[in-house]
């Protein structure tokens, strides 16, 4: 297992995303609490003012000496100086309260704060409210608000100590994160570099749950196995060429020899090099074949389709090969579609697929068969049919004679190259069809047919 | 005496066409890059030009044909080439080629190839007679009727395709692939055995019992159409 270095952490897109994420509730996280903090602090003040304004209309309702009266036993039972009333004459000196003098204030009957310091040395914050009384003096109800304070502080802390939980932890949470996103990354360009190294059979892990990386993953290997196929198929067309090729190479030079030994009259001469121009003429027939599989392969060709009517394709083939048929007695009969049979597609490989097809057809049947191509123009599908019956296919090489090079033990004697098909399969392949082999009971019917949807 | 310009790299085969297009009586001048070949086309006069596809240097065969065409010079181009599929045949001639030939070929159809496109040139001038007369064989161009002396000769719409071809090009080697292209419309495919048996066919009702052999096959090329001599 690779070893992620820290600083490469940061570069990773999910340390970003929880990063970005974090931020985002961090600061939700802040408007929600200072909206708690505000509502809170402003519901305390606002009951403190209330039983102040009480205070203030209780008092000013009394005789100017019962008021002086109870401040005094006021001033004496409230000894916490919890609720520091006093009352102040015209000049401002205090007559009787705990308060000396009086604090800067904006206004009457407005609440004002300011910190006392008590007699005893303590400072204490203060709530107060300031109203004038009616025989001249000046009555200043208060409230100690230490304790509101101090939840006030408290609710502060909460804020800071939970928010930097919340940092600590998120920030752990995106390295984290991060971290493993980075690991399983670097498995999987580890696998990669391996593949690039040539170990074709080697896929990325995937961890089955679907997420992203997975998805990507099971996509990249089912491209690697395509190329695994092709790749092996390559190597046995390769195969294929070598063994295909060595013998007519062989039998070209056997003869070139012997005539090189046995140099006897110019006819022989003559009759030598027509041999040879003849199987190098096979030979390069094939490599041609072999290449134009190979272009047919290559889907760019599909930027080049136009619209075809396959019933076009099935009468031109159908009429091209009829006086070959009628050479050998077979009856070759075109069945047009009952509806149009228009599909996407190149008309020059369409025609040479059901070219091969037919040339199969007559190559293999007994002379006085029967041979018919139709038009396949059914709702949800379309195609060629080409149906002889002849000796047919066994079941068992049904697969095989799409393969390049592929010659049955029963064709060996008959002149081909083993590509006819595998370029018929092309096509197919190019068009996006099915390409079946049926029995015909007897005979061999080959269905080139393109589902259609709708 | 015709005069041909081979563009062409390669130097064996160089020599190869030269020799061949000598022998069918071209007179021959090689070029072996696009800049030379461009500044011989645009310098001198030639009735036709054999041109690779892929050239050495800053100049491909494309390259200098469309240059070529750009200087305002007509002269028709084959074109040769290993890319043999259609997009590239098509690219090929889109740039101002007049026919292509993909490697490898066969030196008698490069020659008949030649004089196809030298023909061509020469018939485009005046307008052409509604009739094709070839020895005694006398081709309806319009009502598309064959006779050969006073005998009417029925033929299928391809057949006369065919032979209308063939006496377009009387006394002209043609070859199986050029015949397919022109007469079905579809490019060159190695379905050359099914084409002899059309043209049997053709032969059969051409030179009827006791008539002289108009249609004559040239071993490993094509076939030919010759007024009785």
């Amino acid at each position: 297992m690779s070893f992620v270095r820290l600083r490469e952490i940061p570069r990773t897109i999910s340390f970003r995303t929880a990063l970005m994420s974090l931020a985002l509730f961090g600061f939700s996280f802040l408007a929600l609490f200072g909206y708690v903090y505000w509502q809170t602090a402003g519901y305390l003040a606002h009951q403190t003012d209330k039983a102040l304004h009480r205070q203030i209309e209780n008092r000013s309702r009394q005789p100017p000496e019962e008021r002086l009266r109870e401040l005094g036993e006021h001033a004496e039972q409230d000894a916490e100086q919890r609720t520091p009333h006093t009352l102040f004459d015209a000049q401002g000196r205090a007559i009787v309260g705990p308060i000396q003098s009086l604090p800067a204030f904006t206004g009457y009957d407005e609440s004002n704060e300011f910190v006392w310091r008590r007699p005893n040395g303590h400072s204490r914050p203060i709530r107060f409210v300031i109203h004038p009384l009616e025989d001249g003096t000046t009555l200043l109800v208060a409230q100690d608000i230490h304790s509101i304070r101090e939840f006030d502080e408290l609710l502060v802390n909460a804020l800071v100590s939970g928010g930097s939980l919340l940092l600590v932890a998120g920030l752990l949470g995106a390295a984290l994160l991060g971290y493993s996103a980075r690991r399983r990354l670097d498995t999987l360009s580890c696998s990669i570099e391996r593949i690039i190294k040539g170990d074709l059979s080697n896929r990325l892990p995937t961890l089955g749950n679907g997420d992203d990386i997975d998805r990507i993953a099971s996509v990249v290997n089912g491209m690697l196995d395509e190329l695994e196929r092709l790749m092996s198929e390559v190597k046995g067309v390769c195969d294929d060429i070598a063994h295909d090729l060595r013998t007519p190479l062989t039998r070209l030079l056997a003869g070139l020899e012997r005539t090189q030994r046995h140099a006897l009259s110019q006819e022989e001469y003559a009759c030598a090099i027509e041999a040879a121009i003849a199987e190098a003429h096979g030979l390069l027939q094939t490599f041609r074949a072999l290449l134009r599989i190979t272009e047919i392969e290559d889907s760019a060709r599909r930027s080049s389709f136009t619209q075809v009517d396959l019933g076009r394709i099935g009468a031109d083939a159908a009429e091209f090969f009829e006086p070959l048929a009628e050479e050998r007695g077979i009856a070759l009969e075109f069945f047009p579609g009952s509806a149009p049979s228009h599909v996407a597609g190149d008309a020059q490989l369409l025609f040479d697929a059901t070219c091969n097809l037919l040339d199969n057809a007559v190559k293999f049947s007994p002379d006085n068969a029967r041979i018919q191509v139709t038009v396949i123009a059914e709702p949800g599908r379309i195609g060629l049919r080409v149906a002889d019956n002849g000796p047919g296919i066994p079941e068992a090489e049904r697969e095989a004679v799409f393969r390049r090079l592929y010659r049955s033990e029963s064709s060996r004697h008959t002149a081909g190259n083993g590509l006819g098909l595998s370029m018929v399969a092309a096509v197919a392949r190019l068009h996006d069809m099915i390409l079946e082999v049926h029995d015909a009971q007897p005979g061999c019917r080959i269905d080139l047919i393109q589902a259609r949807l709708g | 005496m015709t005069h041909v310009l081979v563009v062409e790299d390669d130097l064996i085969t160089a020599r190869e066409i030269d020799a061949a297009l000598r022998d069918h009586g071209f007179d021959v001048t090689c070029s072996g890059n696009g800049r030379d070949a461009l500044v011989q086309a645009i310098g001198e006069t030639f009735d036709v030009i054999v041109l690779d596809r892929m050239l050495p240097g800053t100049l491909d065969g494309l390259g200098m044909l469309t240059a070529l065409r750009a200087a305002g010079i007509a002269t028709p181009v084959l074109i040769l080439s290993a890319l043999g599929e259609l997009d590239e045949r098509v690219r090929g001639l889109r740039v101002g080629g007049d026919d292509y030939l993909t490697k490898p070929f066969e030196f008698i159809e490069l020659t008949a190839r030649l004089d196809a496109l030298l023909r061509r040139c020469v018939a485009q001038g005046p307008a052409r007679d509604n009739r094709l007369r070839v020895g005694n064989l006398d081709i309806d161009l319009l009502r598309r009727s064959v006779r050969r002396g006073d005998r009417p000769i029925d033929l299928l719409p391809r057949e006369y395709a065919l032979l209308e071809y063939l006496a377009q090009h009387a006394d002209q080697v043609v070859t199986r692939t050029m015949l397919f292209e022109a007469v079905w419309n579809y490019s060159y495919d190695e379905r050359t055995n099914v084409i002899e048996v059309h043209m049997s066919r053709l032969r059969r009702k051409v030179d009827g019992e006791g008539e002289e052999q108009m249609i004559h096959t040239i071993r490993g090329a094509g076939y030919v159409l010759r007024s009785p001599a």
